[in-house]
């Protein structure tokens, strides 16, 4: 009868398997609570992520209908099930309870027992972080010049997202998702992540321009108290007057115990120029330059190519024109932001190319691979310039 | 949705678990389909001083070696955390969070992938007896 209840003898779990000695046997047999337990789940990971899992700073994220990834503070990775036709026993250490063997019961076999028979295993792949999404719900309700001087104290928070709704709703990182704050210019109000309406940042950019000159401040060294204190004076919001600064400028002395430094950022500022110029649709090249150069502030100099990436140019009969089509408006997977790409143009230049999907990264596929797999690339002469088209 | 995967056995204490895996399916006597707990499946060997394992079940023995994974792998266990303090705005979203609680991990394993060569009748002396007890057979596809 001992062998068909096993737990009498000695029971051994996975030390006994892993640690049999030369010349000896243990009995597997399945455990007294064996079953499909479908709440134990195996992960395969590499050997460096373990740290982050053993210090808890690795999550699953993703909605029901979308399939999970596992976050790590910087990284994101898809989770695969691997299923195997082989039977996978999998045996848990033995319970400290019932351990404790003598050697005098060495007659009775060491048991080790299986407590599931595993389907196969969880597999993780880097990928690029999805936070396309962020964009469309922060777009929802941008934050305008009328919310910022209504004093409502109760506003509706229907739409606006704090940072845990953010991380609830997002497969990326919490370094990816900052970054992708970051390259938005969103700002945290009220503890809600926001995008500044358009013709709000335009209005409060245009004051400070005017208030550089108005006060006679150099563009390379001005100072953050000075700045918030007028932009306030003007009406916009401390916060939001320090959040222009951080979008269009760059501090050059952290202040201590004194006001920070900051400097325009010449691309920023034009950039954004130009675009609220073209905002109105196409425009022949000269007459753009002209106004933008208008525009620009003294002491900076407005140069066509901080628009690339930007604005793209067309020829219509002898006259070439320009309209915005920026990359920041463009879908981050590379199969779709290559179709709209030969949507918007069936050939394209390397040089025109390059500044539309610089910033597509995939792991483990180079921008050469990225290239290869989305274009056909042609070259008529050796010496002639590349073009590229849709596969 | 949000699941915070936790760790509850802390840096260098997580247990280790073992995995012994074999081709095909280890397949009990109709008999005792329903009630394999605390069924013996076989007996594992170690025949030398040598990584070389034998795993007998009922008359077939397999030959196998211990394997060092190349990546660990973890056991992570599905908690569910009932909010009591919460009261959901929604009613019947379902109330339950989750957690996943990594309760494990495995290095090694012993793994057999040889087909089963069947025991003849020398330990066939012990007769049909041992089989029933053991009340597996092993079955390998192709």
């Amino acid at each position: 009868m001992d062998t068909i209840l096993p737990q009498i003898g000695c029971s051994g779990g996975a030390e006994a398997v892993l640690g049999i000695q030369p010349n000896s046997s243990i009995s597997i047999a399945y455990h007294s609570l064996f079953g499909p337990h479908n709440d134990l789940m195996l992960l395969e990971l590499d050997e460096k992520l373990l740290p982050e899992v053993l210090h808890q700073r690795v999550t699953l994220r993703g909605q029901p209908d979308e399939d999970a990834v596992l976050c790590t503070p910087s990284k994101t990775y898809a989770v695969k099930f691997v299923g195997t036709s082989n039977s996978v026993l999998l045996i848990p250490p033995s319970d400290k309870a019932s351990q404790g063997c003598n050697k005098e019961n060495d007659d009775k076999m060491m048991v080790a027992s299986v407590i599931k028979v595993v389907p196969g295993c969880m597999e993780l792949v880097e990928v690029a972080p999805k936070v396309d999404k962020l964009k469309l719900l922060l777009s929802q309700y941008p934050y305008t010049f009328g919310e910022a001087v209504s004093e409502e104290g109760e506003k509706t928070k229907m739409g606006l997202y704090r940072w845990d709704d953010l991380v609830d709703r997002l497969q990326a990182s919490d370094e990816e998702l900052r970054f992708g704050l970051k390259s938005l210019s969103a700002v945290e109000i009220d503890g809600y992540w926001r995008i500044l309406d358009d013709k709000y940042m335009n209005m409060i950019l245009d004051m400070l321009l005017h208030d550089i000159i108005l006060n006679d401040w150099s563009i390379n060294a001005l100072n953050e108290d000075e700045i918030v204190g007028v932009l306030e004076a003007d009406g916009f919001p401390r916060n939001i007057a320090k959040h222009c600064l951080q979008v269009y400028c760059d501090k050059v002395d952290e202040g201590v115990g004194v006001s920070s430094m900051w400097k325009l950022d010449e691309r920023r500022v034009c950039v954004h120029l130009a675009r609220d110029i073209l905002n109105g649709g196409k425009m022949k090249i000269e007459v753009f330059i002209e106004k933008w150069r208008r525009k620009v502030p003294d002491g900076m100099s407005a140069n066509f190519e901080m628009l690339e990436g930007e604005v793209l140019m067309e020829k219509l009969g002898m006259e070439s024109w320009v309209y915005l089509f920026s990359v920041s408006s463009l879908p981050s997977t590379p199969a779709e932001r290559f179709s709209i790409l030969f949507k918007e143009r069936p050939k394209w230049e390397w040089k025109d190319l390059q500044p539309y999907v610089r910033n597509l990264r995939v792991p483990g596929l180079s921008s050469e691979g990225l290239l290869l797999k989305y274009t056909r690339r042609t070259q008529p002469t050796a010496e002639s310039e590349p073009v590229f088209s849709a596969r | 949705m949000h699941i915070q995967v936790k760790c509850s056995c802390g840096e260098g204490n997580c247990p280790e678990w073992a995995i012994v895996e074999l081709q095909g399916v280890v397949e009990a006597q109709p008999s005792f389909e329903n009630r394999l707990q605390s069924l013996q499946i076989g007996v594992l060997c170690r025949p030398s001083s040598q990584e070389s394992y034998t795993f007998t079940i009922g008359y077939h023995e397999l030959i196998g070696t211990k394997v060092s994974l190349k990546k660990p792998i973890l056991v992570l266990k599905k908690i569910k955390l009932r909010n009591e303090d919460e009261e959901e705005d929604g009613g019947d979203v379902d109330a339950t969070r989750v957690e996943l609680d990594m309760i494990g991990i495995i290095r090694h394993k012993i793994l057999f992938k040889t087909r089963p060569k069947a025991l003849i009748s020398s330990k066939g002396a012990q007769p049909s007896a041992k089989e029933k007890a053991s009340a597996s057979s092993s079955k390998t596809p192709h």
